[in-house]
């Protein structure tokens, strides 16, 4: 093991495993899965899942940091905290008059964030538990209007004595300052943070001007309370795990992931915790983004397939797709983030039968990890996996790398539940299961690409997830899609990890501002140049040179008055001039055709620019060469291990080569029947499918041309 | 106008009429059993047999999901605020003689308004104008299935061949289709000639060409021609899209198991809900609600009523003891019907997730035409939207609760609490200081509020059970676009309006006032004199919701001080007299309005409710103290419940409502005896309530128990109205209808002072 190996170290804790990953500067990629200790603190199942790191280098743990370029992690901390209510207790100070937005979450609070099909349901749906009760809620008297004006004054000792009020209680452990329109004229927010810092030096912070400054006093309201909700907890933890990699030898203070697809020092991240929440996924997109440029892809459907839920993101040219608004335990905010769009449809999801119809539904309810599927020995329901080991497209001994051992038999007395009500059987049952399941999946997928202007035949599917490579061959089928790629091949199962290895910092800056057609150059420049001044301001407070940060710049557009609009268009660099703010016209009517059909464009209705949004991007440089040491065997690869499985698509058992997904190297292939097993998951490859390893240690599977 | 109603005898079940008497054009239009259907027309209605299990759920996934894509679709691609944020649209899936398969999740009262629709081209069209491969018809006549002008429906058939297929529609709630008043909603209109044109259905599209002749008449009759055309363009792209999606499942899967799948689907949805209706005894339930002035100016109350019987394995609904139609406060067939059809399936089947078709076939319609809520022609709708319909909702999902009360306790769990009774909202619009027009149609109402359920209590802010996404406006966005500062906005107060066992969820008020030196004016606007939302079993109503405007006030001063107004009573000015319906009539600075939408009625007695419930809402500063005993006579100290002093409480309570006699305490009903609600039982044919014999089921139990009676305005301090408002408000009443034993309120009744008790229940013997 040469002295000079530079390591790129990336570490996301999920809700059931800790994934670990470093990629050496030659390109070798190591993982490390190891169960998450929520229990006790994360911070225990990080520093083992880096041992067992060290250990696959064979360096020791000190070595190892010692010699990383940088440590960068993915935390679910953030929405542990909102999911579970464990986080701070946060005192909201409020526009009086306004103070009960957050309550009233725009009469949508039942609904949002909730499966379509749910929706229907009044017995099912229920507002969520309040992030912030009433009681803690403090009424400020002053007013702003929409053009920044001062309506009613504030009085800052009435204000002064409404916090002292509030921290009188005893119980407030963080504050959120929302004040009306506080993004045009933020004076009175400045004020009440400098009182509340006079009145409790050392609390936990946040003010809406500043967390979401976007039009919409509801989502604002709830971006800054989130912000606070989150924040002491999550800088505990951080200060806890910097420290511990930091006396381990990490030189460099730890990075930490956002939803955004990209890091920051820990510093920022405390002030901001609300960006990291999400994170985790967006790691996996945001390898996904990594991994498709170093493959010559710049079109990609990136799905992640896991025990109870299945995410779909696209990387457009080369880049994941932004979206603003995201939903938290139906708690509706603005924030930058990657798109990923989700359903509960995973290897958990349960199978019934509907008494009525006699169909065979799957989902949306899951088995989860807990119980879990029938064949892990704690549940009964018959899930997607347990239809998986019934047709043995898992082989219930090498399950995690035969870490965790299935009982079959228990997945099959599960399935007959079904099997037996619908006269059909047990294979058959299970090879239905899977179909319904991968229906749901491709149905998803279709939404994301044909429903929003896209071709799917303009991209390249990715299937990653503990559940994913094991079902591609059926929702990619039913798709119409040629090639699926099983990212990194064994690093399929951590691959969240490896992107927050690779991601750069990022951070996105946004201002309000109604511009409308014809664009006033002049105008567009003066928000843009503000925003970007802001931008390099706060890098260069984070330690970076103000040189290294490269912006880009975004206009979020609509028809006026189009709330629920957020149409996307990158600015050019350099002056805004006539001709640009001509050409963004121009782009905007061809977009909304694009997406919407030729028809769908408002010759009456104004296009406005509603907001600025400037990109801000450090590179911290991640040049492993990726592709494997040398060139495998290549050529046409051969198993004597073989079992039978039950194919879903030919309704019979068939003798199935099984395959170690390691042998499959550049220039190597497959041909179906066979299973390609990985440590975490396995690639169904059916007949008539091909699976070959490319340069880059990618699986690609070649579907039959049905 | 008003008929006094003396209807203490059990209903009689109205007989139904004969084919034609529905006609669609003095009547409204409802189908019969059979449909007349030309010769020429060849029908696809050929079925698989055997659809294996996994193509079923494929095939009805994917049917599902085209019409959930066709919703998103719409959403994205209109224009008007009220699709795009209120929800007030509809897509539906049917089949090829117009039966609803899949109704999507928006508004749900469009629940068989395609299928009527539909229904009538079939009957009326199909001969003559013919219906062929890449039409679409378009149609807002409430005498045919629109619930009023706005909701125009675009009806798309699908071909197979030559064979007609299946249907796939929507309904857009259009900005403007013309009228007296901005918006369509014209409350001053006295008959149909002073309301939008009602279209019976016209051909937009022949053979896949639009024709431009009726495009633009449809356009050329609205104040906002280009966001009506928009609309419509997206509503073509809409059905269009669809029918693709249906004929390449059809093209993979075969026809005949698409259909299979279809009518399987609705076979499924017809044996849940005759499963639910099982331990429901036969009987007949019945709800009156309440209007005032059916034109402004108008000082008469009127009368709803909706009654639904229980027939075995299907239900069977009227309208009887509903007054006569009057002023614009009419809705047709359509949106009675669609009202009625929305309880039901939001009450009793919501996770069939819109595939609602095979529970109307279990549910006929018997109304008596003429009457306010199954108007004749030419009779005024229009305002139906936001007065008559959710009018309907309320009293429909009360009966509904009713009749679900006397089953089993799977069949108590699926009540859900009343709705909202009218939309109150408001319109404002003016002169903005460039000169540009502007109009706010305030659709804030979608903030909603949930009524108290068995269970649980109502939600607060809860939205409505009759459109699962509506949003409201942040005031942000209000103040973005209009020369208005919305000053306040904030939950009601927890108080007696809405209490019960389980509380109505809470509703809201705002202030606004102008800003900026336009011209602005208050062009519609909707106030109470007295509650119209009830709660069952011994609730009380929820709020009475004035709309108070103040004029010259001094409250830029005040703001310019720093002083925030809490509400508008605050204020020192000259209060105007709002009636129920009003003209419109000019703001400016200085003067501030409120409007109030009410806190939900609530479910069963407040003093049985739990005394840490109270205490809940009091740490949640939803409630305070001295209203918690008033209302509850539930005592805290220092933050506890004071069990001993809350049981004396309730106690002396109780004995107040005997006169002062010590109450009883409650009695477990003997094995065998029926529930009825919360306390009421039917014991070996006689109506039983803690022991208490109230009568043979055969009379009305009311006339047995313990009645007290208020005026309606003074149940308790929050029901007062101004003095203007007196006058209207004396004509009803409050009842409580208490055990006689323990003193507890078996149920209440908001009523017409010159109303007998309303026999609500009635069980076959």
């Amino acid at each position: 093991m040469p002295d000079t190996n530079i390591y790129y170290v990336g570490v996301d804790i999920g809700g059931t495993f800790t994934d670990c990953v470093a990629v050496d500067d030659g390109g070798r990629v190591l993982h490390a899965k190891t169960p998450s200790t929520h229990s006790t603190t994360p911070v225990d199942g990080v520093l083992v899942g880096l041992d067992l790191l060290a250990a696959e280098a064979g360096v020791s743990t000190g070595e190892l940091l010692a010699q990383a370029d940088r440590l960068s992690h993915g935390t679910t901390i953030g929405t542990n905290l909102v999911v579970e209510r464990k986080g701070a207790k946060v005192g909201l100070l409020a526009t009086q008059g306004h103070h009960d937005a957050l309550l009233m979450m725009r009469g949508a609070g039942r609904t949002a964030g909730i499966a379509i099909d749910q929706v229907y349901s009044v017995h099912r749906t229920a507002k969520p538990v309040p992030i912030v009760p009433r009681g803690r809620t403090v009424q400020i008297s002053e007013r702003v209007t929409a053009n920044g004006d001062t309506l009613a004054p504030m009085d800052d000792e009435a204000a002064r004595e409404a916090v002292r009020g509030l921290l009188a209680r005893g119980d407030v452990e963080a504050i959120a300052i929302a004040l009306m329109w506080s993004f045009r004229n933020p004076a009175h927010e400045r004020r009440l943070r400098d009182i509340v810092e006079e009145e409790a030096p050392g609390m936990f912070v946040s003010v809406s001007h500043e967390t979401s400054p976007r039009q919409g006093e509801y989502e604002r309201t709830v971006a800054t309370v989130l912000n606070s909700y989150v924040g002491p907890a999550s800088s505990r933890y951080l200060d806890e795990l910097a420290s511990a990699v930091g006396e381990r030898g990490l030189a460099r203070a730890p990075f930490i992931m956002q939803a955004n697809g990209g890091v920051v020092p820990v510093a920022v991240a405390q002030a901001r915790p609300l960006t990291t929440i999400g994170s985790g996924p967006a790691g996996g997109l945001a390898g996904t983004a990594f991994i498709a440029a170093a493959s010559g892809h710049s079109h990609v459907i990136a799905t992640d397939m896991g025990g109870t839920s299945f995410e779909v993101g696209l990387v457009v040219d080369g880049a994941p797709l932004l979206s603003g608004e995201e939903v938290l335990d139906q708690y509706t905010f603005q924030m930058p983030h990657l798109d990923l769009r989700s359903i509960a449809c995973g290897g958990g999801s349960i199978a019934h039968v509907d008494p009525h119809s006699g169909g065979l539904r799957v989902g949306p309810e899951s088995a989860g990890s807990h119980p879990g599927p029938a064949c892990y020995g704690t549940g009964t329901e018959p899930t997607v996996t347990d239809a998986d080991v019934v047709l043995g497209l898992i082989d219930p001994d090498m399950f995690l790398g035969g870490r965790m051992r299935l009982d079959r038999d228990a997945a099959v007395r599960a399935v007959q539940r079904v099997a037996e009500p619908l006269g059909l059987s047990v294979e058959e049952a299970a090879a239905g299961i899977v179909q319904v399941n991968s229906f749901s999946a491709a149905t998803l997928i279709r939404q994301q690409t044909i429903e929003q202007g896209l071709d799917p035949r303009d991209f390249v599917l990715y299937a990653f997830g503990g559940a994913g490579p094991v079902h591609a061959f059926a929702f990619a089928g039913e798709l119409g899609v040629g090639e699926v790629v099983i990212p990194l091949g064994n690093g399929a199962s951590t691959l969240s990890a490896y992107g927050i290895a690779a991601s750069d910092v990022v951070r996105t800056f946004e201002q309000e501002c109604r511009v409308r057609a014809p664009f006033d150059p002049a105008a567009l420049a003066a928000v843009v140049a503000e925003v970007e001044a802001r931008a390099l301001d706060a890098l260069e407070a984070a330690g970076f040179d103000r040189e290294r940060v490269v912006l880009e710049r975004t206009a979020l557009m609509r028809y006026a008055e189009q709330f629920l609009q957020e149409l996307p268009l990158e600015l050019p660099r350099g002056e805004l001039g006539e001709a640009e703010a001509q050409d963004l016209a121009r782009r905007f009517d061809a977009e909304y055709a694009r997406l919407y059909g030729e028809g769908a464009r408002a010759v009456f209705h104004a296009v406005e620019v509603f907001a600025i949004r400037v990109t801000a991007r450090v590179e911290l440089g991640f040049a492993p060469q990726l592709g494997q040491d040398g060139a495998g065997p290549g050529g046409e690869l051969t198993s004597d291990r073989q079992r039978d499985v039950f194919w879903p698509g030919e309704g019979r058992w068939v003798a199935t080569a099984i395959h170690d997904g390691a042998a499959i190297t550049d220039g190597a292939t497959i041909a179906g029947p066979a299973i390609v097993e990985l440590p975490h998951t396995a690639v169904a490859v059916p007949a008539g499918h091909r699976l070959r390893g490319d340069r880059v240690g990618n699986l690609i599977l070649t579907l039959a041309r049905s | 106008m008003a008929i006094t109603d003396t209807h203490t005898d059990a209903p009689v079940l109205p007989d139904a009429h004969e084919p034609g008497f529905w006609d669609g054009r003095l009547r409204s239009y409802i189908p019969g059993k059979t449909l007349a259907l030309p010769e020429n027309l060849a029908l696809h209605d050929s079925t698989a047999a055997d659809v294996d299990p996994v193509t079923h759920e494929v095939v009805r996934y994917a049917l599902l999901a085209a019409n959930f894509e066709h919703s998103a679709l719409l959403q994205r691609l209109c224009v008007s605020p009220i699709t795009m944020l209120t929800r007030d649209f509809q897509t539906s899936v049917l089949t090829e003689v117009g039966d609803l398969v899949f109704l999507g999740p928006n508004l749900q009262y469009f629940s068989n308004s395609h299928s009527l629709s539909i229904k009538y081209i079939l009957e009326k069209r199909a001969a003559s104008i013919g219906v062929n491969p890449g039409d679409m018809f378009l149609s807002n006549d409430p005498y045919v299935g629109a619930p009023h002008q706005p909701d125009t429906a675009l009806l798309s058939p699908v071909f197979i061949g030559d064979e007609l297929f299946c249907w796939v529609a929507n309904t857009l709630h259009y900005s403007d289709v013309g009228g007296s008043t901005a918006g369509s909603f014209c409350l001053d209109a006295i008959d149909t000639f002073q309301e939008p044109l009602s279209w019976p259905p016209v051909k937009l599209i022949d053979g896949g060409r639009i024709r431009d002749d009726v495009f633009e008449l449809f356009g050329r009759q609205s104040r906002l021609p280009g966001a009506v055309e928009m609309d419509m363009r997206a509503a073509i792209a809409g059905n269009e899209a669809t029918r693709s999606k249906v004929l390449a499942l059809a093209e993979r899967y075969g026809a005949d198991t698409v259909k299979a799948v279809m009518r399987n689907t609705m076979d499924a949805a017809e044996a849940l809900f005759v499963e639910r209706l099982a331990s429901i005894p036969d009987g007949t339930w019945s709800q009156r609600g309440y209007a005032e002035s059916a034109v402004p100016g108008d000082d008469a109350v009127y009368t709803y009523q909706i009654n639904i019987s229980k027939q075995g394995d299907r239900l069977i609904v009227d309208n009887h003891g509903t007054d006569p139609q009057a002023g614009s406060i009419n809705v047709t067939y359509a949106a009675f019907s669609g009202a009625v059809l929305a309880a039901i399936t939001q009450s009793m089947t919501s996770d069939l997730s819109g595939a609602y078709g095979g529970v109307y076939r279990r549910i006929e319609f018997r109304p008596e035409p003429g009457l306010l809520n199954c108007a004749e022609y030419p009779a005024a709708v229009s305002p139906s939207g936001a007065t008559t319909t959710e009018t309907q909702l309320h009293l429909a999902v009360c009966v509904v609760a009713k009749m679900l009360s006397c089953g089993d306790d799977a069949a108590r769990e699926l009540v859900i609490g009343p709705c909202i009774p009218h939309w109150y909202c408001t319109i404002c619009g003016g002169v903005d200081e460039e000169g540009t027009p502007w109009i706010f149609p305030n659709t804030n109402g979608m903030m909603g509020a949930l009524g108290g359920m068995p269970e649980r209590d109502g939600v607060d802010a809860g939205g409505h059970f009759w459109i699962p996404e509506g949003l409201a406006n942040n005031v942000e966005d209000i103040e973005a676009q209009f020369p208005l500062v919305i000053l306040y906005r904030k939950l009601l107060d927890a108080g007696a309006d809405g209490a019960g066992r389980h509380r109505g969820g809470l509703g809201f008020v705002e202030g606004a006032i102008t800003s900026g030196s336009g011209a602005s004016q208050v062009a519609l606007a909707l106030g109470d004199s007295f509650a119209k939302g009830v709660g069952p079993f011994g609730s009380n109503p929820g709020t009475v919701a004035p709309f108070l405007v103040k004029h010259g006030t001094d409250v830029l001063e005040r703001l310019a001080a720093g002083e925030i107004p809490g509400r508008v009573a605050d204020f020192p000015g000259e209060l105007r007299p709002v009636e129920a319906k009003v003209a419109p009539f000019a703001v400016g600075d200085g003067d501030v309005w409120e409007f109030v939408f009410p806190t939900a009625g609530g479910f069963g007695d407040p003093l049985r409710r739990e005394p840490d419930a109270v205490r809940a809402d009091v740490e949640e500063r939803l409630l305070d103290v001295a209203t918690a005993e008033r209302v509850y006579a539930v005592l805290l100290r220092d933050g506890a419940v004071d069990a001993a002093a809350t049981e004396d409480a309730r106690r002396a309570a109780r004995a107040a409502r005997l006169g002062g006699r010590e109450p009883g305490d409650e009695v477990t009903a003997p094995a065998g005896a029926q529930r009825v609600g919360e306390l009421l039982y039917v014991v070996d044919g006689r109506w039983w309530c803690n022991g208490a014999d109230l009568g043979a089921v055969t009379a009305n139990y009311k006339d047995e128990t313990l009645v007290r009676e208020v005026r309606a305005r003074e149940i308790a301090p929050e029901f007062a109205v101004p003095d203007y408002a007196h006058e209207m408000a004396d004509r009803m009443v409050f009842r409580e209808y208490l055990c006689p034993v323990t003193g507890y309120r078996i149920d209440t009744e908001l009523s017409r002072a010159d109303q007998a008790p309303l026999r609500d229940i009635v069980l076959a013997t």
